[in-house]
């Protein structure tokens, strides 16, 4: 039994392609996509290194796994991978990072890699909420520990990942009230 | 003059009298100790299975110190501290204000609310109820004062439950069947005295009383369904003892995981019976000292061209399993899935709209929490989902429409 799936993916229309039934949307990221910069950690929805973004008409995003949820879910939507952050030039280069892998990068915040994907697009989904609806600064912490709090980093960097984000938000104009 | 030798005798000889003294009391003594100890222990093992430790706990509370919110139509009642303590608990209490409060409902402040299940412990034994007593007042004494409850006029007013207990409450005795084995009397009485369980699982009327004619039909508490646990509803699923023995001790079995209101009660109460008080509980649950034989978990086959296909695909196999076979340790199985056999799609929906918090049981038992669709999921899809669940896992027709949806959403969010 085949799906047909059609989906846009970092601003890209993908599909349709004709997917075996049961395929997981890591699965179909990986193996028929090639994007493999979503990494597969626990494979049963705990612990969140396997997070995507998935964007609505309405300008709303929010963060789904993708080890525990077929790519049926993802049909007909708008998807953003950790590779669709950087900016690129016309030579497919990449010139930019996005301001929270950078983040990331200057905090040292990750060791193994493994974990980052998932948690700069959970990141990423928490400042442009913060954009939609900022918070008093006194509320970051809290607000980042909401966010981040499920994403587990097997080389425990999640001090310094939260550093990260949090230096984002705060020297970015708009995401907390003064 | 006393002999010189009688200084130095005397000392011994009152020795050797006090100790002779002693062993003719010891006996007696160590007797007594015996039996308070065994009363405690006693005690402790029935407080276990009236489960008094979930209700007299709050969140992150302190056991048996109270404090812990029930929702009732008229307003948040809380629970009360029931340490040993002698201003805030019920240090103070005389065994006969034990047995009140107990069995009647009035405490040495005044009635109780109904919260309080005495209407069920009213059929506990003068011996039981002595243990659980025994063992409260060991316990160590805690001082934490109770919240006042939120109950909203006239409900506020005490005395308004004296007329309740004189319409409601029928303090009756406990007497075993006799047509029955002592296994099902043993768990009969586990089951409607010290478990209570008739206190979910049973409709209540207008007057927040159990209706004795629909005992353990089910009912819905705090936005979720109390199943119906009636005979002939868990002989129609085919539970077998070992389905209800793996379920109260594991909080799983084959045919799914308790959640809600039940996960702590499986927690802190039943998963502390013994083998025969967990076997005494299944004959009176099952109605039958026989075996049941365990009947084929039902999977009536995928038709990809329902809509529910690819909702069931993309949202639910990768726990549930793509035919429904579940995941060790992580989702239940969807096939032969009592919550989703039964007449009530009420749960099913539920689920599928709030979903439910992890579960932890033991050290080799436990589940992952399962997102609710609320949000993501339109009501049609809800549907669609729903129904399909039911057609492809269970003997239930899919015949659920948008109102029965939209009902369940709003009893369900009106609890929150
Ligand atoms: S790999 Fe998806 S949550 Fe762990
Ligand atoms: S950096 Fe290694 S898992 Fe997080």
């Amino acid at each position: 039994m085949n799906q047909s799936i059609k989906l846009t993916i970092n601003n890209q229309a993908v599909g349709p392609i004709e997917v075996t039934d049961g395929v997981m949307m890591i699965e179909f990221l990986h193996e028929y996509l090639n994007l493999t910069g979503t990494k597969f950690g626990c494979g049963a929805g705990v612990c969140h290194a396997c997070t995507v973004i998935v964007d609505d008409e309405q300008g709303m995003s929010e963060v789904v796994r993708t080890c525990i949820n077929g790519v049926e879910r993802f049909n007909g939507k708008r998807i953003r991978t950790i590779e669709g952050h950087a900016k690129l030039n016309e030579q497919g280069e990449i010139t930019a990072l996005s301001p929270v892998q950078q983040a990331f990068l200057e905090h040292f915040s990750f060791q193994c890699g493994w974990c980052t994907s998932g948690f700069v697009n959970e990141a990423t989904a928490l400042i442009e909420r913060l954009e939609r609806k900022p918070i008093p600064s006194a509320q970051v912490e809290d607000a980042i520990e909401e966010a981040l709090g499920e994403h587990v980093c097997r080389c425990t960097g999640y001090v310094k990942y939260y550093a990260a984000v949090k230096d984002v938000i705060l020297r970015t104009k708009g995401l907390t009230l003064s | 003059m006393k002999p010189a030798y009688s200084s130095h005798l005397s000392p011994l000889y009152s020795l050797v009298l006090a100790l002779c003294l002693c062993l003719v009391a010891l006996p007696s003594m160590a007797a007594d100790k015996d039996e308070e100890t065994s009363a405690i222990e006693r005690g402790a093992y029935l407080m276990k299975i009236g489960d008094c430790v979930a209700c007299h706990t709050a969140v992150g509370g302190r056991e048996l110190t109270g404090g812990l919110p029930f929702e009732t139509p008229f307003g948040p009642v809380y629970s009360t501290n029931i340490t040993s303590d002698k201003d805030t608990g019920i240090g103070n209490y005389s065994y006969d204000d034990f047995y009140d409060a107990m069995h009647h409902g009035v405490g040495i402040n005044g009635n109780l609310y109904p919260a309080m299940p005495y209407t069920s412990y009213s059929l506990l034994t003068d011996e039981d109820t002595r243990a659980i007593y025994a063992y409260l007042m060991s316990t160590k004494p805690i001082k934490q004062a109770n919240l006042d409850n939120d109950v909203s006029f006239p409900f506020n007013l005490r005395f308004g439950l004296k007329g309740w207990n004189l319409i409601a409450h029928d303090a009756k005795v406990f007497k075993p069947n006799n047509a029955k084995s002592e296994s099902w009397n043993r768990g009969n009485y586990l089951v409607n005295a010290l478990g209570h369980c008739g206190e979910c699982h049973t409709p209540r009327d207008t007057l927040y009383a159990m209706e004795p004619d629909k005992h353990f039909q089910g009912a819905i508490i705090e936005g979720l369904e109390a199943s119906d646990i009636t005979p002939s509803e868990l002989n129609r699923q085919n539970w077998t003892h070992e389905d209800l023995n793996n379920l109260f001790t594991e909080g799983y079995s084959r045919k799914g995981t308790v959640f809600g209101g039940m996960y702590p009660v499986v927690y802190h109460s039943f998963s502390h019976l013994t083998d025969t008080d967990m076997l005494a509980v299944s004959r009176y649950l099952l109605d039958t000292d026989d075996n049941i034989e365990p009947q084929k978990l039902t999977f009536n086959g995928h038709n990809p061209k329902l809509p529910g296909y690819p909702l069931y695909k993309g949202y639910c196999a990768g726990c549930h399993g793509q035919n429904g076979e579940g995941r060790p340790n992580v989702a239940p199985a969807m096939a032969g899935n009592a919550t989703l056999d039964k007449a009530s799609p009420h749960n099913v929906v539920a689920v599928i709209l709030k979903g439910i918090d992890s579960q932890h049981y033991n050290s080799t038992t436990s589940f992952y929490a399962m997102p609710g669709y609320a949000k993501e999921l339109d009501e049609e899809q809800i549907k669609d989902l729903a129904n399909y669940l039911r057609l492809t896992w269970s003997n239930q027709p899919a015949n659920l429409d948008i109102k029965t949806i939209r009902n369940v959403k709003e009893t369900v969010f009106s609890h929150n």
